[in-house]
């Protein structure tokens, strides 16, 4: 058996160099401080997504992208399918889950400013990732072709129809129309399977790779210490071993959230009915969502939508890009108005959500 | 003229010049109108306002005092001349809309006919646009007006339905308003037991004005008509909930009290459901008589065919005509007609099959009726269970949408059941008893696989996760036991 596994690894080594590689994963360390817990969110928004895959190519096999099917499709899948209902549940929590996840590993990686030279490009890529990722919730929730997500889908691109002069054209693109159709069902489901995936693997792949050839950024207070003080673990076997831990409470905890709280259908949509009281984005949007309903309908000579949407775009670009303009950082200082901007948003965040849900 | 004669003339001449005064006045245009001998005059001799001492003048305007013509007829003294169409009514309504003057006539007549007449289905304006479709004296007529209570008033209890019918009965004059509307009322109604009463001169007996009003009439259609099907049952129980009215007659006076407690009454009265009977829908409107034995099936079959239909090729049939027993009305009742139940099928004492069948009389039907009921108690009981089956499902959050469909066809089934009852024939019962049990047994095998599901779900998650954790503890001891051995190899 060990001649057979020996010979194999041969066969292989001598043509993709694995020698070249378990060295070195070998010789890869992985700092250990006190802020050391936040690494595994990356981690974890991985195994997430590679869930994502697996169970989105596995609903793919019945799931029927049409305005006529779609809502069958699904009551198919969870009443008639063999463990579809599992499937399913597992991929509408797990999307939720990876947003989550990703917001936290995004929000460690701002505070401990760990965007400084020469992460740039890592940061950017990963709120690239969070946007799609958020993309990917979007044209997701529409799927289903239930009546929530039909009426939601209407109210996120009509606010997406809104921004001057591109606004309409991006409106028209995304319905495929002027309303919310058969149309935008199927290009919505194109985005979710081909466009994004596309593009996500993409730039997975860079933020990976840039992860790889930099290693784990330290924090600053660490940083200042002699080398010979700094702690490190291997990352193989002991930070690979300590993600798979993780990520099989993770998945313990999928299983038990797929299982107790199945994610509902509901009925079916109809688009010459009138739309049901309460319709919420998904809690990821709720901030924005909420924060529009509170701006007055006109500020000054302004539309106070347009300007809401403009702020938030500002906002997003502005996050995107803080590792060019955040030059105290860069200097090796400490940007205690930075961190405490960054506090905002997320308790900004936390109670706009909550004030979203409860309104 | 001699002495004698001219103090006759002059005390004649101070008593007329002193009665307008007290209403008795001197009315010099029926004076000279009646030596003309018109017809007016003549009629005006009889009518109930002469009576009262009210003059031409009093409608016609003009100056009832003056001798010469031009001068009582001049505009300055208010002549009106003949008034036509809605000014007849702003003349009549002048005394009867005003309660002071009406008393003064002592009269205690009511004074609303006028803005009743405004409001009702006449009162609308006629095909010409000008004026409304009636005015008082259509029906009143002018000179030779007499109380409702003198028979030779055209709205006494037997001329009002000639006086109805002139317009009525006219195709062409009705056509223009509502094309749609019959013109067979009075012919219907010489047909029906109120005419036949109201010809022979009974003034109790309903014409027109006992049903549909008198001033006020509205479209039967109109929701505040006293003929509206929710308010006709209280419109015909004004007199036949009235003990002392129908003594004569020697009929009962309960029709309506049953008729609320019934499930039609039910249905109309409190539910407001227009499509369920109200008096007219069995008896008829103006053509209103008790349905014969005979034919009561074919009146309840107007709504319920299929039923009438099962039962006039049954076998009861034939039994129930030769017993002169009236058809749907000895199972069901007549006014108080209830919510029929599966509690009426069967041989137990409340059936009401068993007051003809039992194992000793009529005991082919004692069996059927036996088989029938175990029948329809099966398929209650199994759509019960797999209603109740698909519910336990639903709560613990299983996909039986499908199930909970496909039930809609064993409930479907029991409705059918119950009209096939009607042919009280066990084959053609079983035909759609047996189906409707097929359904319910594969919805309740669904839900119970569901709820299998739920259970199989739970212990796999169990299980699952049992595995998993073993599974995180085993490399959370072996990550330790690595590091270990690494921080001696360290040491």
């Amino acid at each position: 058996m060990n001649r057979v596994l020996r010979r194999t690894y041969d066969w292989l080594d001598e043509r993709l160099q694995v020698s070249d590689l378990i060295e070195f994963m070998k010789k890869k360390s992985v700092p250990v401080h006190r802020h050391s817990v936040w690494y595994y969110f990356g981690g974890v928004s991985l195994f997430l997504f590679i869930i994502q895959v697996v169970t989105g190519i596995l609903l793919l096999l019945y799931y029927k992208g049409s305005e006529e099917l779609a809502f069958e499709s699904i009551q198919f899948i969870i009443s008639k399918v063999e463990f579809g209902w599992l499937i399913r549940s597992i991929h509408s929590w797990a999307a939720n889950l990876f947003i989550l996840s990703a917001f936290i590993h995004m929000f460690s990686v701002f505070f401990e400013k760990a965007y400084r030279k020469p992460r740039e490009l890592t940061w950017v890529s990963g709120i690239l990732l969070l946007f799609l990722g958020m993309g990917f919730g979007f044209s997701g929730y529409l799927l289903p072709w239930n009546e929530l997500a039909f009426f939601a889908t209407k109210v996120g691109t009509d606010i997406a129809g809104v921004i001057p002069i591109v606004g309409k054209p991006i409106l028209i693109f995304l319905r495929g129309g002027e309303d919310v159709t058969g149309a935008t069902l199927s290009r919505f489901f194109g985005f979710h399977v081909a466009v994004l995936p596309a593009l996500f693997t993409v730039i997975l792949g860079l933020h990976l790779l840039l992860v790889q050839r930099q290693g784990m950024s330290i924090p600053m207070s660490v940083e200042k210490l002699p080398p010979s003080e700094r702690k490190t673990m291997p990352f193989f076997p002991n930070f690979f071993l300590r993600d798979l831990l993780l990520w099989l409470l993770v998945l313990n905890l999928l299983a038990v959230l797929a299982v107790f709280f199945p994610w509902e259908l509901g009925a079916k949509a109809d688009p010459f009915a009138p739309a049901p009281a309460g319709i919420k984005p998904e809690w990821y949007f709720m901030f924005m969502f909420q924060t529009l309903k509170y701006i007055p309908g006109q500020l000054w000579i302004f539309e106070g939508e347009v300007v809401g949407i403009l702020l938030f775009a500002c906002a997003g670009l502005a996050w995107t890009l803080v590792p060019f303009w955040d030059r105290t950082t860069a200097r090796g200082q400490e940007n205690r108005k930075l961190t405490y901007a960054g506090l905002f948003v997320v308790v900004y965040m936390i109670i706009l959500t909550i004030l979203g849900w409860l309104s | 003229m001699n002495g004698k004669k001219a103090i006759v003339t002059l005390m004649v001449l101070f008593v007329v010049s002193i009665v307008p005064a007290f209403g008795q006045r001197k009315d010099q245009c029926y004076e000279c109108h009646a030596t003309l001998g018109d017809k007016a005059s003549e009629l005006f001799k009889g009518d109930v306002h002469h009576q009262k001492g009210i003059s031409c003048a009093g409608c016609h305007g003009g100056d009832p005092t003056a001798e010469d013509m031009e001068q009582a007829m001049a505009p300055a003294t208010g002549f009106l001349g003949v008034p036509k169409g809605d000014a007849i009514i702003k003349v009549c309504a002048r005394c009867h809309s005003d309660r002071e003057t009406m008393e003064k006539f002592g009269s205690e007549l009511p004074v609303t006919q006028a803005s009743m007449l405004e409001g009702s289905v006449h009162g609308k304006a006629s095909v010409t646009g000008g004026q409304r479709i009636l005015h008082c004296a259509t029906c009143h007529t002018s000179h030779g007006v007499v109380s409702v209570k003198n028979p030779k008033s055209p709205v006494h209890p037997r001329n009002v339905v000639g006086t109805c019918g002139q317009c009525h009965s006219n195709a062409n004059l009705m056509r223009q308003y509502n094309p749609s509307l019959a013109v067979d009322q009075v012919e219907k109604y010489r047909t029906s037991r109120h005419g036949q009463l109201n010809a022979r001169g009974d003034v109790n007996a309903a014409e027109c004005a006992s049903c549909h009003g008198s001033h006020e009439i509205r479209a039967a259609s109109d929701v505040k008509s006293t003929v509206y099907a929710t308010n006709l049952p209280l419109t015909c129980a004004r007199c036949h909930s009235d003990a002392v009215k129908m003594r004569p007659y020697g009929i009962p006076t309960n029709q309506f009290q049953l008729f609320a407690e019934s499930v039609h009454g039910k249905a109309l009265l409190e539910k407001k459901d227009l499509g369920a009977p109200a008096c007219n829908d069995c008896h008829g409107n103006h053509g209103a008589i008790p349905p014969g034995v005979e034919s009561i099936s074919k009146v309840c079959g107007t709504c319920h065919a299929l039923n009438a239909e099962l039962f006039s090729v049954s076998p009861h049939k034939k039994a129930f005509d030769a017993q002169k027993l009236p058809e749907c009305e000895t199972c069901h009742g007549n006014h108080k007609i209830v919510a029929a139940t599966d509690e009426l099928l069967g041989i137990s004492a409340e059936a009401t099959c068993s007051r003809c069948h039992s194992s000793g009389k009529n005991a082919v039907g004692f069996h059927v009726a036996q088989t029938m009921r175990g029948l329809i108690d099966s398929l209650e009981n199994a759509e019960r269970l797999a209603a109740m089956f698909v519910s336990e499902a639903e709560q613990k959050g299983m996909e039986v949408s499908e199930a909970k469909f496909k039930l809609r066809d064993a409930r479907q089934a029991r409705l059918q059941a119950r009209t096939m009852v009607h042919s009280f024939h066990e084959g053609q019962f079983r035909e759609v008893v047996e189906p409707g049990l097929k359904v319910a047994s594969f919805v309740q095998r669904e839900a119970e696989r569901a709820l299998e599901e739920y259970t199989f779900r739970r212990v796999g998650l169990g299980l699952a996760t049992l595995i998993i954790t073993l599974f995180a503890a085993a490399l959370y001891l072996y990550i330790r036991r690595i590091e270990q051995s690494q921080s001696d190899r360290r040491k």
